[in-house]
């Protein structure tokens, strides 16, 4: 991919590979499927308009505007269109160089900078930091609110998101981390030895989700190992333009699981997966391929892997509910994982699955889009929860904090009856005791 | 550039958020799904219904600017590039299903709607709207109309033409027409609507359609036969047509093919085969259990190396879906697809294949060949690179000869995609000077002032510099 052609109009370092932009055709198959080109209509805002943006920096016939740093950072980075296109254009990574690209055009004013710098560079790699009591949750909470606002220089939606950031965080509990033990031994006959990998949000957010991914996998018959050293998956570095970062915290990541000596590395976070997965296109150039070959080899999300394994229903207890599921991107595009979660689904006694239309299409969180396109977001957001009231179930399922976050807001604004669950915490329900 | 009070006037009138003017909006209406070819209009308008659209022309008049309608931009030919700059004049925007008249069994809508979507608001209603071309998910039925799509039911149900009843919109010069009506029958004057379909967007905007509406069938049946020969596939599709049997759906994919869609897919298809025919009869249950037979004896016959039927029609639609990505699934393997859309007498179709072979060893190319094959229209692909202007050369010189051998076998240089820009020079080769000059005249008399789509389909208007137009030496 990353042929050595000549960059055009990008900075030579992080630019996207010429060659992974010309191979769209522009047949327009991505247009049916893009969440912000439904919204907008516009071309630039589409699959193909922004691999034509691409294209022309690429050549020289553009400048890196603002315009391609903002169609940049309004692509949600869904990946829906890598799913619909033949041709195997992956879009949402030709604007993840685009917005590392932007840190090198467009830089935030100082004090964002440093903002952002001292989030992305110092806070998320650090697990430490950001649970220690220095930074209790409120104030991670304002910093996170204030990074979103200032760096990222949407000032005119300040209220609105202050606003929504303060409604979509629930009270935080302790983090999981601190408390989950480095070893969970396998119930009954054992299976094999897991590495868990626990992400931020799910650690901070969700401890209580996690908590049960780790005991399913423990009665499933598996030793589940927790490191404590475990970094950031770099996600959100990639998302905002940081891809030094991101690779530093890829090779600690790598180093630290593949001395773990485990069977397979599972995690229920869909952007964590999506992101260990793609550590090896993200450490392209350095030469250690056959270990971070290793490792991806190893990666699976928690579904993919109960699936793959095989779930021991025998102790099932029955879960009288129905449920609707909706695809995380980092799920279905990101990672091809569509059967899988649905097999989990359809494996717990009781659970009935009712399928919403659209289930594939983005809920309009995307990482801290939701913050930054507060207008946006909330038109995809209402499309999403339409279909899931049509459907009349009585639990709506996921399986990616991000996910979760915007989806229970969604459903609280509204007024739904809908709880969220993760589909872990659903198999949790029907587990012994 | 145009002045900064021209647009304003085109905000005032359309509304502002459907006037584009920055760059990087120009720079992404200036293509379409044709390799090679770009504008770059100066104004770029999404009119949201008959009288933005009637001012925004009206403004492009009184500012002598070229008009190019644009529908999804997937078209094959070049025809929605704006060729001369001006106004690209975006159709999207018009997108509402107007009417379904049971009664008489039509749909009407605007031009901007999306061809699934109209398809699926015929479906709800129990109805069927035949034309599907591989583009479905995104094309416009304006596009449609406007290029005479056809499709993968072409063959049993015929191509976008038989299902346009009437047409409504704008010449270039303002004048509103209205074309055709819901009667089943109608030989009231010229058939202005007949002349409409197919003409590219150079004669008229149209902004709203009538279609026809059907029955769906009752049953169907899908088949797929695997070749080690190309040509022994060619055989069958002759021998099918020949023994009256006529599939709704008669598809080809060349081995090429087979492994790029597949590559995409990842449905089972056979990698090592050397092609494939996807076949679908529909109808009344007894006619479709007999053409099935029919089909399945002459596959015999012939001695197709696999014959088996779809499992189910979850699968039958998924074939068809991975068919329609073909031509996508190809551009895998190289940067650039050139593609052309041969299309033949259905007897001749063995002998084109074993042309297409030759002149690819010939030329040394790579060349995917897919398409309808019960209709005779061939798709073969190029996959090339456009950097390497040696071996793009090569590819126009080998559709060159290929073209020279189908018109000699009384074929045509377009069975479904359009003459735009792509195809000018061969559109010239097939109807000589006399044939030109009845079109020219029609041109004429629809858009006297030549400002709608201008530097299409004729070959003396617009050459301009830095345009190479394939074909265009031999004419
Ligand atoms: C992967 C792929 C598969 C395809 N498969 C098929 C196939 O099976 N069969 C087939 O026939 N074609 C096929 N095509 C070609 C293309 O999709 C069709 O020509 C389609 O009809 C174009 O529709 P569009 O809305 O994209 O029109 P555009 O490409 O935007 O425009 C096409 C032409 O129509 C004119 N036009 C558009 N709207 C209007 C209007 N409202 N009034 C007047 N003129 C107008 C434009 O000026 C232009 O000349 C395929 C294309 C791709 C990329
Ligand atoms: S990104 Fe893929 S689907 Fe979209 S226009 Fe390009 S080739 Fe087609
Ligand atoms: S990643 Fe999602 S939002 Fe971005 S271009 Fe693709 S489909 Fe659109």
């Amino acid at each position: 991919m990353a042929e050595p052609s000549p960059a055009g109009h990008f900075h030579p370092e992080d630019a996207p590979g010429y060659e992974s932009i010309l191979q769209c055709m522009r047949c327009g198959f991505c247009l049916a499927v893009c969440p912000t080109y439904a919204l907008t209509n516009r071309e630039r805002s589409s699959p193909r308009g922004r691999a034509a943006l691409a294209r022309a920096v690429a050549e020289g016939k553009l400048e890196f505007t603002p315009a391609v740093r903002d169609e940049s950072f309004l692509c949600l980075d869904c990946k829906a269109c890598s799913t619909a296109c033949p041709s195997g254009v992956r879009v949402g990574t030709i604007m993840e160089f685009c917005r590392s690209q932007a840190q090198v055009f467009h830089p935030p004013s100082l004090p964002a900078g440093m903002l952002r710098d001292f989030i992305l560079k110092r806070m998320l790699p650090s697990p430490a930091l950001m649970e220690n009591s220095m930074l209790p949750a409120r104030l991670y909470q304002r910093l996170g609110i204030q990074w979103a606002v200032r760096s990222l220089g949407i000032n005119r939606f300040l209220p609105g998101a202050l606003a929504k950031m303060e409604g979509i965080l629930p009270k935080l509990a302790t983090p999981l981390r601190l408390e989950i033990p480095e070893l969970i031994p396998a119930l009954g006959k054992k299976r094999g030895r897991v590495g868990f990998f626990l992400g931020c949000a799910m650690s901070l957010v969700f401890p209580e989700v996690s908590r049960q991914t780790a005991r399913i996998l423990s009665q499933q018959g598996f030793d589940v190992v927790t490191p404590k050293e475990v970094k950031c998956c770099g996600a959100p570095h990639l998302a905002e333009g940081d891809r030094e970062t991101a690779r530093r915290l890829a090779r600690i990541n790598i180093d630290l699981f593949l001395a773990l000596e485990v069977d397979f590395i599972v995690t229920d976070c869909a952007g964590c997966g999506c992101a260990l997965k793609e550590y090896e296109e993200l450490l392209e150039e350095t030469a250690d391929h056959e270990r971070i070959g290793r490792f991806k080899a190893k990666v699976r999300d928690i579904s993919e892997f109960l699936a793959e394994t095989g779930i021991r229903t025998e102790d099932l207890r029955p879960v009288p509910l129905s449920v609707t599921y909706h695809e995380p991107c980092h799920l279905v595009h990101g990672q091809g994982l569509s059967v899988p979660p649905r097999q989990v689904i359809r494996a717990i006694p009781g659970v009935e699955l009712r399928e919403m239309k659209e289930s594939n299409w983005c809920c309009g969180m995307a990482g801290s889009f939701a913050l930054k396109e507060l207008e946006t977001s909330r038109r995809i957001l209402e499309r999403k929860l339409g279909h899931v009231r049509a459907t009349g179930a009585d639990a709506l399922v996921t399986a990616n904090p991000g996910c979760h976050l915007q989806l229970a807001w969604g459903v609280r604004e509204l007024g739904m009856k809908q709880p969220v669950l993760h589909i872990v915490e659903l198999l949790g329900k029907a587990l012994p005791q | 550039m145009l002045k900064k009070t021209v647009i304003d006037h085109l905000r005032q009138k359309v509304g502002a958020g459907n006037v584009y003017h920055e760059k990087e909006d120009l720079l992404v209406y200036g293509y379409d799904a044709t390799p090679e070819i770009t504008g770059f209009p100066d104004v770029a308008v999404f009119p949201e219904n008959r009288e933005g659209l009637r001012a925004a022309l009206e403004v492009g008049r009184e500012e002598g600017l070229a008009v190019t309608p644009r529908g999804a931009a997937t078209g094959l030919s070049g025809g929605s590039t704006p060729f001369r700059g001006g106004m690209a004049l975006g159709l999207t925007r018009m997108n509402r299903i107007l009417e379904i008249d049971e009664e008489n069994l039509t749909l009407t809508a605007e031009a901007g709607v999306i061809t699934i979507d109209l398809f699926n608001a015929a479906a709800a209603k129990g109805l069927f709207y035949p034309p599907d071309p591989g583009s479905q998910n995104v094309s416009t039925l304006g596009g449609n109309v406007a290029e005479n799509a056809g499709g993968l039911r072409g063959l049993k149900y015929g191509v976008t033409r038989n299902y346009v009843m009437a047409l409504s919109g704008f010449l270039y010069d303002g004048t509103e027409f209205h074309a055709g009506n819901k009667c089943v029958k109608d030989v009231a004057g010229y058939s202005l609507r007949d002349l409409l379909v197919g003409s590219e967007g150079t004669l008229g905007i149209i902004t709203e359609v009538t279609v026809r509406l059907i029955n769906p069938p009752q049953d169907k049946r899908t088949l797929l036969a695997y070749f080690k020969d190309i040509r022994t596939a060619g055989d069958a599709v002759s021998k099918i047509i020949a023994a009256r049997i006529i599939p709704a759906t008669l598809e080809i994919m060349d081995r090429t093919t087979i492994n790029c869609v597949e590559d995409y897919a990842g449905i089972g298809l056979p990698r090592d085969m050397g092609a494939l025919l996807l076949i679908e009869v529909d109808g009344h249950p007894a006619v479709v259990a007999e053409e099935a037979a029919g089909v399945q004896k002459i596959l015999e016959e012939v001695r197709a190396d696999v014959i088996r039927q779809a499992a189910n029609t979850q699968e039958a639609l998924q074939l068809a879906a991975a068919r329609r990505t073909a031509l996508s699934a190809v551009a895998r393997v190289s940067p650039t697809t050139i593609l052309e859309d041969t299309t033949v007498p259905r007897s001749r179709l063995a002998e084109t294949f074993a042309e297409i072979e030759r002149l690819r060893e010939k030329y040394g190319l790579r060349v995917a060949t897919f398409g309808h094959a019960g209709d005779g229209n061939l798709h073969p692909t190029a996959v090339t690179d456009e950097r390497n202007r040696e071996e793009v050369a090569r590819v126009h010189a080998f559709f060159s000869d290929l073209y020279e051998k189908v018109l000699s076998m009384g074929g045509t240089v377009s069975g479904e995609h359009g003459i735009g820009i792509a195809k000018k020079g061969y559109l010239l080769r097939q109807f000589g000077e006399g044939g030109m000059e009845v079109m020219r005249r029609i041109k004429k008399s629809f858009d006297p002032d030549g400002g709608l789509n201008p530097g299409k389909i004729f070959l003396d208007e617009g050459v301009s510099a830095g345009v190479k137009i394939p074909g265009g030496t031999h004419g």
